[in-house]
C-alpha cells in the first residue's frame, strides 16, 4: 500500500517495510513488517518471542529512533505524521503507549496528577486538562480513587491507571506492549475488562502486543503474525488466521490460546474438532458434539506425574504451627504442610496472601521460629546458611540481586569455597554446573553481564551447586517473556526428573497445572488447601475462595460425560497425542532456547 | 485555579498514608501560617541567621535563635507526632550528648579554671569546658532549629514545583525530580530484597566496620543496576506522554510567592538584624 496516496482520516497507523536494527545487533528485528491500522480497529501482533513486537510497538510512537538507540529502516506514519520526523512528544497526541511494567510509568503522587500529566505537558487549559482526566478516570473506574497515591492501588488497578493516562492524551491510536506480564490472575482479568469496554465504545485504534491470548482472544478484530525472519506471514480477522493456520503458526513458535493448543492435540489423536475452537466455550461446545474416535490414542499415564504418594514419613521439607511476623503484622499463621522427596510443588494464592514469605523461611532467608520448620535434618531457624545451602538453594526473583562474586566462577566457587572444599574439586564441581546450565565458555565473565536468560540459569546453579537437593524459586516467570519463561521451565523439569525438590511461588495458573505435581494453595496467611495439582484445579469452589482464577482448560473437561477419557484434564500434557507426536505440546519446546535475543 | 483543583480533590475517600510525600495537605487552621508560605520563603528567611551563626561564640545568641525558631515550628506548623517527638526529645537530648561531650574534649588549657566541677585523679572538669560544650551545642541546635523551620514544613515536591515556578528552573529539571521521589521507598525496598539475598548467599561473613563497608560496597553494583533500568523504562513513559512538547506546562498546582511571603521574610530579617545588634559581639 502506497502511504502517500492513502487519505490521512482513513488511516490511523501505516507501517511501509519497517525494519529496525538495536545498537550493537548485527541484524534487523523485526526485519521487513508492513500493514495498516484503520480507526477503531483492534489488531493484535503476534509473533515467536525475538521477533521483534515490542520493538515495533516502541517505535510506533517514535521511541525508536529518537529515545532507544537503534536504526529504524521504512516509514512509520501516524495520523498524517512520519515518525522519523517529529518529536516523540508531538507524535504522543496520535499514538499513546501502555507498557510491560506499572511502576515504571509513574511520575506524580495522586491518580489525578497523574492523568492529567500529559495534558498538563501539551499545555491545554485546567478545566480541559480536569475534564480529560475525569473522563479517563471514569472510563477505567478509578475516578472514585483519584486522591489517591497509585502505589495504594493494585497491579492491575495500577495498569488500569496507566490505559487511563494514555486515554487523556486524547489520540485516536492506543498501543499496548504486554499490559498484564506483570499482573496476577485477578490484575490481568481487571485490565482486560476495562480494555474491553474500551473496545465496546469503539473510539479508538489498538495495537495490541501480548502473550496471554487467552484473555485477548475475545475482543481483538485482527492479527498480524511476523515471523522470525521479522516479516509478515499473516495479516486477518482472527478467525480465519488462527482456525486456519494454527498448525503453521505453531510451528513458527507462536503462541496459540491454551483451547487451541488443546484442540491441535486432539486433533491428531483422531478427535474431530472443526472449525478448531478459540476459547475454552467454544472447546467445550465441539467436543460436546463429537463423538470419541473409534481408536483413540490412549492419554499418557497421568500418575507418572505424582510420585512420593508415600507416608509422611518421608516428607523432605517438614512444616508444623509456623507463624511469621512483619513488625507487628502477622503474614503466615500457622502453617502445617509437608512436602515429599521428589515432589513439584507450587505455592499460590493472591496477592498479599503470604506465599513468598513462606517459601523464604522454608529456605532460610527469613530465619524462621526454632522448631517449626525442617528441611532434610536441618533446622533453618536455627542452622547456619553453608549448612542450610546444603540443604536447600533459594532464588530469588531478580537473579541480580543475588549475585556476590566478580565472574562466573566464582560466584559457582563462592558456596564450595564456604565448605572447604580443595581447588580441584572445586574446579570438578564448578565446570560440571556450568556444563549442566549451558554456561560454557562464560566463566570469566562478570555475572551482570550475562543475557537474561544465562543470569537466570547462573542463578539457578548457584543455588544447586553446593549439592542440596531442594531448590525454591520466588515468582521466576514474572515479568518475563513467554519463551524465558519457557526455557527456564524446561530446565526446572529436567532437574525435577533429576529427583531435585523443586518449589516455586506463581500465580501463572496454566504454567503451575502444566509443571507443579502438587499446588498448596494460600489465602491471607493461612494454609486453605494442599494436595495434588489435578484434585486442586478440580475445586473451582477452593479456587475461587482463594481469589484465583482455574487454569483455562480445568472447565473444558470437567462433566463432560461425551468423553470419559478426557474427564478432570487441566494439563495438555495429559490430553491424548498421536504417537508421532512428541510429548511437550508448547511451541516453545520445539526450537532451541533463544531468549538471548528477545531484547 | 487552586479553587477548581480544591474542587476535584473533595470527596476523597481514603485518608492519605502518614510518609505519602504527595499527600494532599489537609487545611491548616489560620493559627499553622508557615503551611500557607511558600517554601522559598521557609527557605530564604532564616538563611542569613543561619550563616551568621556559624561565627558566633556566646550562650546568648543561639539560645535565643534557638527558641525562636521552636516558637515558629510550635505555633506555626502542623506536625507529626513523630516530628513533635524529634523536636521535644530527640533535639534536646542530642544537644545534652553533644555539651557534655564537647565539654570533655575541651583543651583545658585554654579555658578559665576558676570553676571545678569534678576532679577524677588528675583530671579536673572545669564548668568553662561545659560552658564551651553548651555554646556549641546550642550553636548546632539553633543551626538545626532554623533548617526545621522549612524542613517540617515542606515537601519536596512542592519544593520542585516552587522552584520551577518562581525561580524559573526548567521544568523538565523540576518534573524530574518529582518522578524521582517515587523512586526511593522503591529502591529501599530493593536494598531490603539484596541484603536478604546477599545474607543467604553467605556474602562476606563477619564482623567488625572494614567487612561492614564491603559489605555495603556489594549491594550498590545491583541496586545501580537496578535503578538505571527503571530511570529508563520511567524516562520513555514520560516522553510517551509528551513530556518536554513545549517549554512551559500548565500548572494546576500554583505554589504562589504572596506579599505575606515577602511580609515573612523581612520580618525574620528584621528580627535577627535586632537579636545580633543587640547581643553583639556574640562572645568572641
Amino acid at each position: 500500500m502506497d502511504a502517500a496516496t492513502t487519505p490521512e482520516d482513513r488511516e490511523t497507523l501505516t507501517l511501509a517495510r519497517v525494519g529496525v536494527t538495536h545498537e550493537g545487533a548485527d541484524r534487523a528485528t523485526p526485519s521487513d513488517v508492513s500493514f495498516t491500522v484503520r480507526p477503531g480497529e483492534v489488531v493484535l501482533l503476534l509473533g515467536p518471542s525475538g521477533s521483534g513486537k515490542s520493538t515495533l510497538a516502541l517505535a510506533m510512537n517514535g521511541l525508536i529512533p529518537h529515545a532507544v538507540p537503534a536504526e529504524l529502516t521504512g516509514s512509520i506514519r501516524v495520523g498524517g505524521m512520519n515518525t522519523a520526523d517529529e518529536t516523540v512528544a508531538r507524535l504522543s497526541t496520535r499514538v499513546a503507549m501502555v507498557f510491560q511494567d506499572p511502576d515504571a510509568q509513574l511520575v506524580t503522587g495522586t491518580l489525578l496528577d497523574e492523568v492529567a500529566f500529559a495534558p498538563e505537558n501539551l499545555r491545554m487549559p485546567v478545566p480541559e486538562v480536569l475534564a480529560r482526566s475525569e473522563a479517563a478516570l471514569r472510563r477505567v473506574g478509578l475516578w472514585e480513587r483519584r486522591a489517591e497515591n497509585p502505589d495504594r492501588l493494585s497491579g492491575g488497578g495500577r495498569q488500569r491507571l496507566a490505559i487511563a493516562c494514555a486515554l487523556a492524551m486524547g489520540s485516536p491510536l492506543l498501543v499496548l506492549d504486554e499490559p498484564t506480564a506483570n499482573l496476577d490472575p485477578a490484575g490481568i482479568e481487571e485490565v482486560y475488562a476495562a480494555l474491553a469496554e474500551l473496545v465496546a465504545d469503539g473510539d479508538r485504534a489498538i495495537v495490541l502486543v501480548e502473550h496471554n491470548l487467552d484473555a485477548a482472544i475475545g475482543f481483538v478484530d485482527r492479527v498480524v503474525v511476523i515471523d522470525d525472519a521479522g516479516g509478515v506471514v499473516a495479516d486477518g480477522p482472527v478467525g480465519p488466521v488462527l482456525r486456519e493456520r494454527a498448525d503453521e503458526l505453531h510451528a513458527l513458535g507462536v503462541w496459540l490460546p491454551t483451547a487451541t493448543l488443546a484442540a491441535l492435540r486432539l486433533r491428531d489423536a483422531g478427535y474431530t474438532l472443526d472449525p478448531l475452537p478459540l476459547t475454552p466455550a467454544e472447546l467445550r461446545e465441539s467436543l460436546e458434539n463429537t463423538k470419541t474416535p473409534a481408536h483413540p490414542a490412549p492419554p499418557p499415564a497421568r500418575t507418572s506425574q505424582h510420585p512420593g504418594t508415600g507416608a509422611s514419613s518421608d516428607s523432605i521439607i517438614r512444616v508444623r504451627d509456623l507463624t511469621v511476623r512483619r513488625g507487628r503484622t502477622p503474614i503466615l499463621h500457622g502453617i502445617d504442610l509437608d512436602v515429599e522427596a521428589g515432589e513439584f510443588l507450587a505455592v499460590v494464592g493472591a496477592n498479599g496472601a503470604g506465599k513468598t514469605t513462606l517459601v523464604q523461611a522454608i529456605a532460610g532467608v527469613v530465619p524462621p521460629p526454632r522448631g517449626t520448620v525442617r528441611v532434610g535434618a536441618v533446622d533453618p531457624g536455627r542452622a547456619d546458611v553453608a549448612t542450610i545451602a546444603s540443604q536447600i538453594g533459594f532464588v530469588f526473583q531478580n537473579p541480580e540481586h543475588q549475585f556476590i562474586a566478580h565472574t562466573v566462577f566464582d560466584e559457582l566457587a563462592h558456596g564450595l569455597r564456604r565448605r572447604g572444599l580443595d581447588d580441584a574439586a572445586i574446579a570438578a564441581q564448578v565446570s560440571d554446573v556450568l556444563r549442566r546450565f549451558g554456561l560454557e565458555g562464560r566463566e570469566q565473565t562478570h555475572p551482570f553481564l550475562l543475557s537474561g536468560g544465562q543470569k537466570r540459569r547462573l542463578s539457578v546453579g548457584t543455588a544447586l551447586v553446593a549439592g542440596a537437593p531442594v531448590l525454591a524459586l520466588d515468582e521466576p516467570t514474572f515479568g518475563q517473556d513467554r519463551a524465558r519463561a519457557d526455557e527456564l521451565l524446561h530446565l526446572l523439569d529436567g532437574l525435577h526428573r533429576d529427583g531435585t525438590t523443586v518449589i516455586v511461588v506463581s500465580h501463572d495458573m496454566q504454567l503451575v497445572a502444566e509443571h507443579a505435581t502438587h499446588v498448596a494453595v494460600l489465602r491471607d496467611g493461612r494454609m486453605l488447601a494442599h494436595g495434588p495439582t489435578a484434585e486442586i484445579f478440580a475445586d473451582a469452589q477452593l479456587i475461587a475462595a482463594a481469589g484465583l482464577r482455574r487454569p483455562p482448560l480445568a472447565s473444558v473437561f470437567q462433566n463432560l460425560p461425551a468423553h470419559p477419557a478426557l474427564e478432570g484434564i487441566v494439563r495438555l500434557a495429559d490430553l491424548p497425542a498421536a504417537d508421532t507426536q512428541p510429548a511437550d505440546t508448547q511451541p516453545a519446546d520445539a526450537r532451541p532456547a533463544r531468549a538471548e535475543v528477545a531484547r | 485555579m487552586s479553587a477548581v483543583d480544591a474542587v476535584a480533590r473533595t470527596g476523597t475517600a481514603a485518608p492519605p498514608a502518614a510518609d505519602d510525600p504527595y499527600a494532599a495537605a489537609p487545611p491548616a487552621s489560620a493559627w499553622r501560617f508557615l503551611m500557607a508560605l511558600n517554601p522559598l520563603a521557609k527557605l530564604a528567611a532564616p538563611l542569613p541567621a543561619i550563616i551568621v551563626l556559624v561565627f558566633v561564640r556566646d550562650l546568648m545568641t543561639p539560645a535565643v535563635f534557638l527558641v525562636l525558631a521552636y516558637t515558629l515550628i510550635l505555633v506555626g506548623a502542623r506536625l507529626t507526632a513523630r516530628a513533635v517527638v524529634l523536636l521535644l526529645v530527640a533535639v534536646p537530648a542530642f544537644l545534652l550528648v553533644l555539651s557534655l561531650g564537647f565539654g570533655v574534649w575541651t583543651d583545658a588549657s585554654r579555658i578559665s579554671h576558676d570553676v571545678v566541677l569534678l576532679e577524677l585523679g588528675n583530671w579536673t572538669l572545669y564548668g568553662a569546658a561545659i560552658e564551651t560544650g553548651l555554646a556549641t551545642a546550642l550553636r548546632l541546635g539553633a543551626i538545626l532549629a532554623l533548617s526545621l523551620i522549612a524542613g517540617l514544613t515542606i515537601t519536596g515536591p512542592d519544593l520542585a514545583r516552587s522552584l520551577v515556578q518562581q525561580l524559573r528552573v526548567p521544568y523538565r529539571i523540576g518534573y524530574t525530580a518529582i518522578a524521582a521521589f517515587r523512586f526511593v521507598p522503591r529502591f529501599g525496598h530493593e536494598l531490603e530484597v539484596i541484603r536478604a539475598a546477599h545474607r543467604v548467599r553467605g556474602a562476606m561473613d563477619g564482623r567488625g566496620p572494614i567487612v561492614a563497608a564491603r559489605r555495603r560496597l556489594g549491594y550498590v553494583v545491583p541496586l545501580l543496576a537496578g535503578a538505571i533500568r527503571h530511570a529508563e523504562r520511567v524516562a520513555l513513559a514520560m516522553d510517551a506522554r509528551a513530556f518536554g512538547a513545549y517549554p512551559d506546562r500548565t500548572e494546576r498546582h500554583l505554589v504562589p510567592f504572596r506579599t505575606r511571603d515577602v511580609v515573612f521574610i523581612v520580618l525574620f530579617w528584621v528580627v535577627s538584624a535586632a537579636i545580633l545588634w543587640l547581643l553583639y559581639p556574640w562572645g568572641r
